[in-house]
């Protein structure tokens, strides 16, 4: 991209494996995207493409099994895929959140929902122990650092043992223990100054909160005496009510400076099912999910991910599940709240048809790669590469009666991810070179790139199919008429 | 064009209701609520509508996975289910009506004695009466009391006939999801095979014969007989659940939402494969689902469910042309469509079903025009056929 525009994420070569007994499965080979603040972008693709384990893996709840080999997940100048499990809490849910597919097991169903709305919110919601934590934290990471240093120092050290005795170099390994043992030791005296810092520096921090919440603590034990003695000093029952009422007050306003409250947790739940579209949020809380319909059950995991006003959400499949008419509704309320709240979205479908109103930007997915990415006019009304014209062929139209164009075959194993294009094997415009060489990202325009070889230069003149080919003819005579 | 079309299936103010919990608990939820269609012999019938609203619940009625709490279900001619809750209701009533009437003559007898110069006449005169109407009424009791008995037993009874056997194989069924309903511990070949078998093909020669032949009329290879549901994918799963109906050679099929589990691109083999089929087989189907556009690409006539009710009937052109019905409309505008310039213009219609003022004008099927059929009331009807275009 020329001008520099401020992004909010960016995937550079990223690639995941999964271990499993047969071997590695490759989900995911070298995805690049960059996300701007205040965009949509869907990634579309058939199941097993690796879209969403692409968006797990910016969540960072990919299975125990995933490796990521290589490549770089940047959000905030953070790389994402090395960042410690203890700073994702911070990240995860707080500035990016998810919507799960199925709303029907994504709940938990002997949990009512005013629970599982403000169960976040109250675990994440202790502000004094947030304000200690945060005091030491770079201490402690020092610490953890110094530790961890060691342990690599001892892995190098073994490793370049090995090669030495591979290479038949056994007089190197006197110099090699020797420095080894020096940087040892060096290494244990730092971690014991580490240590002791973070000590002292817990120490500290539990005395600054502390002292914080006394002060806290007699000022407001100050503000509940003066009420209370005025309490007794009056006969007025009316009176005596709204001081006692107000006592309460004061002591729940010095219980929420300590953390969040239920009472806090719980209006603010109300707030955020009135905003998602939930008629009387009050009763809704005391209910149990299998007495909402489906799409009632979607906006409920719609509230929950948005009760830590996240400003990326990754929406995987919010639709699949839901009847069309249901579809539409969660779908508005989607966009509604990317453009009240000024959300970044990321949104995974593998239907073309739900994405033409949502999204800015669309990235078509095929095992494992990103096969074409552009704005929505460049993938609807211009698409390049054979699998987009295959799945915009595949919808059935609302009045054409042609049969429809299938794709054949089913999608590659990736446990042995094909040499060439992935797609060559279903495509019926393969040529040779795409079943022996990978195709590069070829430019088409300045915001669409697609990745097959009909792009180069020496490839052959190659039509898209009829079939779409009169649709988008129809598409644009339509949508002139509707302009006109 | 209607004269020369032959009814396979007609369904009669077909209702299914389940009821749960006992005493001030219980809830009846009636899934289906007098739902009455015909389908034509080699017809694409449409079934659409939300989840929930019973579409498949008068899917599986229809093909006896289901007892109908009321109304018949007649294929090929012959009466296949059908519920016994209206005659129960009539008997009830009859019942009713002879000991209400009963009643009223004793009144009257009493009167009549009191003034009556001749007791012992006029007594014999009310005992006759009385008697009379008494056996009216047991008569008619008997026959309600026979009806119930044989809508209950006689499918039963008949099953074990084996003309009835031949009728019921000529209805098949594919269900919704490829990966629920295959057997993972059974081959592809037992599973596609055990209609064969229950239908008494005892011959393993005929029977792999059969199960190839099918196999490659689906488009898969005969050699994938002996493998497991999971080795499949979920393309080729439906198409074994495709295989497993055809194999008895069925003259209408029921097809529950057969793409709804797959991939978009995997959908359009699918419907390719039915369609291929209904032009080589001349097979009905009824075919259930809940996306619109697919249903219009495949349907000849579309049925909309709402609730239980059928709402609108009509021919798919015709429904795309004209829907009348509010929530045929709300539907029509939910459709996604992969067109980013019509989606940004494209308004949604939300069905609010309190528009309707049912409390004094009951609303029933009407036909609007030849083969277009609406639930409405009398005032509606009016505004509908206003509204008609040609």
């Amino acid at each position: 991209m020329a001008e520099e525009k401020q992004y909010k994420l960016k995937v550079e070569d990223l690639t995941i494996s999964f271990r499993t007994n047969q071997g590695m499965v490759r989900a995911v080979r070298g995805v690049d995207f960059d996300l701007n603040k205040g965009e949509t972008l869907a990634i579309v693709g058939e199941s097993g493409s690796g879209k969403s384990v692409t968006s797990k893996a910016i969540m960072g709840i990919l299975a125990g099994n995933s490796v990521i080999d290589k490549g770089r997940i940047i959000y905030e100048d953070q790389d994402l895929t090395k960042i410690k499990e203890e700073d994702f809490h911070k990240l995860r849910g707080d500035k990016i959140g998810m919507i799960f597919q199925d709303p029907m097991s994504s709940l938990n169903p002997i949990m009512r929902l005013g629970k599982q709305i403000t169960e976040g919110m109250i675990i994440n919601g202790k502000h004094l122990k947030n304000r200690k934590k945060a005091l030491y934290q770079s201490a402690q990471q020092r610490y953890y650092n110094a530790k961890s240093d060691k342990k690599q120092m001892k892995i190098d050290y073994k490793q370049a043992v090995a090669d030495a005795k591979e290479n038949g170099d056994t007089s190197k390994l006197e110099t090699l223990k020797a420095e080894f043992n020096k940087n040892l030791a060096k290494q244990k005296e730092e971690i014991k100054v580490a240590r002791k810092a973070y000590f002292e520096k817990r120490k500290e921090a539990r005395k600054i909160v502390k002292e914080e919440w006394a002060n806290e603590k007699a000022k407001y034990a100050e503000k509940i005496e003066k009420v209370k003695t005025e309490l007794k000093a009056t006969d007025d029952v009316e009176k005596q009510q709204s001081l006692k009422e107000k006592i309460e007050d004061l002591k729940e306003q010095r219980a929420r400076y300590k953390k969040v409250t239920k009472k806090q947790a719980k209006e603010r739940a109300i707030e955020v099912m009135g905003e998602v579209g939930i008629p009387e949020p009050e009763k809704r809380l005391r209910q149990y999910p299998f007495q909402f319909s489906g799409g009632m059950r979607q906006r409920i995991v719609i509230a929950i991910a948005l009760t830590a006003d996240p400003d990326l959400l990754i929406c995987d499949e919010p639709t699949t599940a839901l009847d069309v008419t249901i579809q539409s509704q969660i779908l508005e309320l989607i966009k509604r709240l990317k453009e009240e709240r000024d959300l970044t979205v990321i949104f995974i479908t593998h239907d073309l048809g739900v994405v033409a109103n949502m999204a800015d930007r669309i990235a078509v997915m095929y095992a494992g790669k990103i096969v074409e990415i552009g704005t929505v006019n460049d993938i609807f009304y211009n698409p390049k590469h054979p699998y987009t014209w295959a799945l915009l062929s595949s919808v059935p139209d609302i009045d054409s009666a042609d049969r429809l164009m299938a794709i054949p075959g089913t999608p590659p194993n990736m446990l042995f991810p094909p040499e060439g294009d992935a797609f060559a094997e279903r495509n019926e415009y393969a040529m040779e070179i795409d079943f022996e060489k990978q195709p590069p990202f070829f430019k088409v325009s300045e915001s669409h790139y697609a990745a097959t070889w009909l792009l180069h230069e020496d490839a052959p003149e190659v039509e898209m199919p009829k079939v779409l080919k009169d649709r988008l003819a129809k598409m644009k005579s339509a949508s002139r008429g509707v302009n006109q | 064009m209607a004269e020369e079309r032959e009814t396979i299936l007609s369904v009669r103010n077909l209702k299914t209701h389940f009821s749960t919990g006992i005493g001030k608990n219980k809830l009846t939820v009636k899934a289906v609520d007098g739902v009455s269609f015909d389908i034509f012999k080699g017809e694409v019938f449409g079934l659409v509508g939300e989840s929930g609203c019973g579409k498949t619940t008068t899917g599986r009625t229809i093909i006896k996975l289901y007892t109908p709490t009321d109304g018949e279900v007649y294929f090929k001619g012959k009466r296949i289910t059908a519920g016994t809750d209206s005659i129960r209701q009539q008997l009830k009533d009859t019942k009713k009506e002879g000991k209400n009437k009963i009643k009223e003559l004793k009144e009257e007898q009493k009167q009549a004695l009191e003034k009556s110069s001749n007791p012992e006449q006029t007594k014999a005169e009310y005992e006759k009466k009385i008697e009379e109407i008494r056996n009216v009424t047991d008569k008619e009791v008997h026959e309600f009391k026979d009806e119930i008995k044989r809508r209950k037993y006689e499918s039963l009874k008949d099953y074990k006939r084996k003309d009835t056997k031949d009728l019921m194989k000529k209805m098949q069924m594919i269900f919704q999801d490829p990966i629920a309903s295959l057997n993972p511990r059974m081959t592809v070949k037992e599973i596609i095979a055990e209609g064969l078998y229950i239908a008494g093909e005892s011959d393993q020669k005929i029977i792999t014969e059969k199960v190839n032949e099918v196999l490659e009329t689906v488009g898969l290879l005969p050699e994938h007989a002996n493998r497991y549901p999971h080795e499949f994918s979920g393309g080729q799963r439906q198409r074994i659940g495709v295989a497993r109906a055809l194999i008895v050679s069925p003259e209408f099929i029921i097809a529950d939402e057969p793409i709804s589990a797959l991939d978009v691109s995997i959908q359009a083999q699918v419907i390719n494969l039915l369609n291929d089929l209904r032009d080589e087989f001349g097979l009905t189907i009824l075919f259930i689902a809940h996306d619109l556009s697919v249903v219009q690409y495949f349907s000849d006539r579309i049925a909309v469910m709402y609730f239980g009710k059928m709402v609108e009937l009509a021919p798919t052109k015709e429904l795309f042309k004209n829907p009348l019905h509010p929530y045929t409309k709300s539907l029509l505008s939910a459709v996604p469509v992969p067109d980013p310039d019509f989606e940004k213009s494209r308004e949604r219609i939300t069905y609010d079903p309190s528009v309707h003022n049912y409390e004094d004008d009951q609303p029933e099927l009407h036909d609007i025009k030849k083969d277009h059929f609406i639930y409405c009331n009398k005032a509606e009807l009016e505004a509908h056929k206003k509204e008609l275009k040609e």
